[in-house]
């Protein structure tokens, strides 16, 4: 159950449109993709997080068609693509940098790939003009046609990499961290947009990122990438809930993890023995989680409850984001230890320097991998 | 636009404290350059002007003047003949070097991907330059001669039974000098235009279906004339002032503007040399300004 995709879990029977079956793919024998094997649904946001050398834009640009792959299969629709040239697979491509062609108009910009492809180009200048009017006004870009690409804002430059790939009609798109070169508050805004224009399309976009807020808050359906394999698949939800292994839950930047290994009824860590009684998951590389926002802070003297797990630890810092507030502690093993505090639920509390407290959860709250 | 407004409006405003020592720095910094110019480009230049119309006789020269030399000049079929071979030579061999380096710098600033190797093949474009101008163009006459390399090899592999004679002490060895000394001076600013096109765009160009012909015209060719005016502005001037190489490889058969200033100036003929300077400065400027128009480089650059 656990490592099915979010339509199969809900019983929804939707077709993939791209497969990728056991992909390898390495670079002077350092491997990069080492057996990727994924089914993506059709009209569907996809993203795929992997932290840096995770092989995300290898794995991009091997599903484009920039790079072979030294083995294993991608289907499109049911065809096998692996050999056939980029321009023929069907599938867009949006580039970190935009790769917009400096010396084109954003019209010329937007209007090149149906110009210019090798198969059934589109020669009526009108049927051409029209097409790009209409994808002028469905990225929001009206008013520029005339334009410079040197002479626009970055979100802007991003709108037209964005309608130049859609206006060729693609069955896919691949975004490579889309928003990476964007500031913070154009990329929030960009965020929902990319969500709007893609709903719109009724295509499948694979969003590339690196931050694992983006890809929780885009993805319909979030690939994990890790190490050259796809260490998880999974709706938004199920992914920040439940992530399938340590390494997952690392990335997302959610949890406090600890090492050990389980005895009888108890986990034992570097920090001492941790009652076992939540969820468990298979992963075969033991390990402790506990959410950042399910720990509570409380004076060194009160004890814990029967159904609680409790550890002391120093207070250091604590770093305030409007609706939350982060604390940090340092373990008896000297790592540090993240608690995140939402204000909605309490008024912020000081905490004194150097200052022990007791750190404490549910026994069902934490997610031990076993 | 108003990107472009907001974005020189800070250092316009921070640097105006500092304008008031600026004058005196900047005036300072230009003196030797407006100096060595004038001395040496614009004075010279207003002198050739000038003793072109100067009295031209036999055995000397007097500042008395006359467009008598001016007249000479357009009416006599030498001058003439020398200004079109020299229009014609240079449209060749621009046309040539072209060709030539076109190719050469696409694979030297775009096939090569890896920017060491790149910049090492560049600079064996150069090695021909360690060696003298002069030496560079006297060995193409042991290569094309009646009985050089060329003929040789191939007469022995039978291609041909007599040598071919036009090859040396032609305009044809004088266009194949020329194109091998310049090329260089067309591969280097197209290289590096090319070399500054980011793989992407063309990639992107790719994914949207484009055939390589059409990347090659719609993105690369157009992203390069900067490239492509600048090495024909350096390949025009030097072959427009050219003489040794028309004097050493055609045999005295091929007359250019700069051949004619040098028989002039050797037989003190100095007013005939002027004028024949000041046509050969004109049609400079003029080919310069031609190809300045094609490309607008401030923006480009």
């Amino acid at each position: 159950m656990r490592d099915k995709s979010w339509p199969e879990l809900v019983g929804i029977q939707v077709k993939s449109v791209l497969q990728l079956k056991n992909v390898h793919k390495a670079f002077s024998g350092v491997p990069a993709l080492a057996g990727v094997d994924a089914a993506l649904p059709e009209n569907s946001y996809i993203s795929l997080l992997g932290p840096s050398g995770s092989g995300k834009t290898t794995l991009l640009r091997v599903i484009a068609g920039f790079e072979q792959p030294d083995g294993g299969e991608i289907l499109f629709a049911g065809q096998r693509i692996d050999g056939v040239p980029p321009h023929e697979r069907g599938i867009g491509f949006v580039f970190q940098n935009f790769a917009l062609f400096p010396h084109l108009s954003v019209a010329e910009n937007i209007a090149f790939g149906l110009e210019n492809r090798a198969v059934d180009p589109v020669t009526d200048t009108r049927v051409v003009a029209a097409k790009v009017r209409d994808i002028i006004g469905l990225v929001g870009l009206s008013g520029l046609e005339g334009r410079a690409v040197t002479q626009i804002s970055g979100g802007q430059k991003q709108r037209v990499a964005l309608a130049r790939t859609l206006v060729t009609e693609p069955s896919m798109v691949l975004l490579d961290e889309p928003l990476g070169a964007l500031d913070a508050n154009l990329r929030t805004r960009m965020r929902g947009e990319l969500r709007t224009i893609r709903e719109r399309c009724g295509v499948t976009f694979l969003h590339v990122t690196g931050s694992e807020t983006e890809a929780l808050a885009m993805g319909d359906t979030v690939l994990v990438l890790d190490r050259g394999r796809i260490a998880q698949s999974a709706d938004a939800g199920t992914l920040y809930g439940r992530p399938a292994s340590a390494d997952v839950a690392r990335f997302l930047n959610c949890y406090n993890i600890f090492s050990g290994a389980i005895s009888d009824d108890a986990f034992e860590s570097p920090v001492g023995r941790l009652a076992l009684g939540g969820a468990q998951q298979k992963s075969g590389e033991p390990a402790y989680a506990i959410r950042y926002d399910r720990v509570a802070i409380r004076p060194l003297h009160a004890s814990a409850a029967g159904d609680e797990v409790r550890i002391e630890a120093s207070f250091v810092a604590s770093e305030y984001s409007g609706a939350a507030i982060n604390s940090f502690f340092t373990l008896d093993d000297g790592r540090v230890f993240e608690v995140e505090t939402h204000l909605s639920h309490a008024a912020p509390e000081t905490f004194e320097e150097k200052a022990r407290y007791a750190l404490v959860w549910k026994r069902e709250d934490a997610l031990v991998f076993v | 636009m108003t990107m472009v407004a907001t974005s020189d409006d800070t250092p316009v405003e921070t640097a105006a404290p500092s304008t008031r020592r600026q004058p005196d720095r900047t005036a300072l910094l230009l003196a030797p350059g407006v100096l060595w110019m004038l001395l040496f480009l614009v004075a010279p230049i207003l002198m050739m002007v000038y003793v072109s119309f100067w009295t031209q006789t036999t055995f000397k020269i007097e500042p008395t003047l006359t467009l008598k030399s001016w007249v000479t000049f357009f009416s006599s079929d030498t001058y003439l003949g020398a200004l079109w071979t020299t229009i014609r030579i240079w449209l060749i061999v621009l046309a040539s070097t072209l060709l030539v380096g076109y190719p050469a710098a696409l694979f030297v600033g775009l096939f090569v991907k890896n920017k060491t190797l790149s910049t090492a093949l560049l600079v064996l474009c150069v090695i021909p330059f360690w060696t003298s101008f002069l030496i560079r163009v006297l060995a193409w006459r042991p290569m094309l001669g009646k009985e050089g390399a060329i003929n040789m090899i191939l007469m022995k592999i039978g291609v041909i039974t007599q040598p071919i004679e036009v090859l040396l002490f032609s305009e044809l060895s004088v266009i194949i000098g020329m194109t091998q000394i310049y090329c260089v001076f067309m591969v280097g600013p197209i290289a590096f235009m090319l070399g500054r096109i980011d793989p992407s765009v063309i990639e992107a160009a790719q994914d949207l279906g484009a055939s390589f012909w059409r990347i090659f015209r719609t993105i690369i060719l157009p992203l390069s004339m900067p490239g492509v005016v600048v090495g024909a502005i350096f390949v025009s001037v030097m072959v427009l002032g050219e003489f040794a190489t028309s004097a050493a490889l055609s045999g005295r058969k091929v007359n250019l503007l700069g051949n004619i200033i040098v028989t002039q100036v050797g037989s003190l003929k100095w007013a005939f040399a002027a004028v024949a300077g000041v046509v050969l400065t004109v049609l400079m400027g003029a080919v310069v300004a031609a190809l300045l128009r094609v490309v607008d480089l401030k923006k480009e650059l």
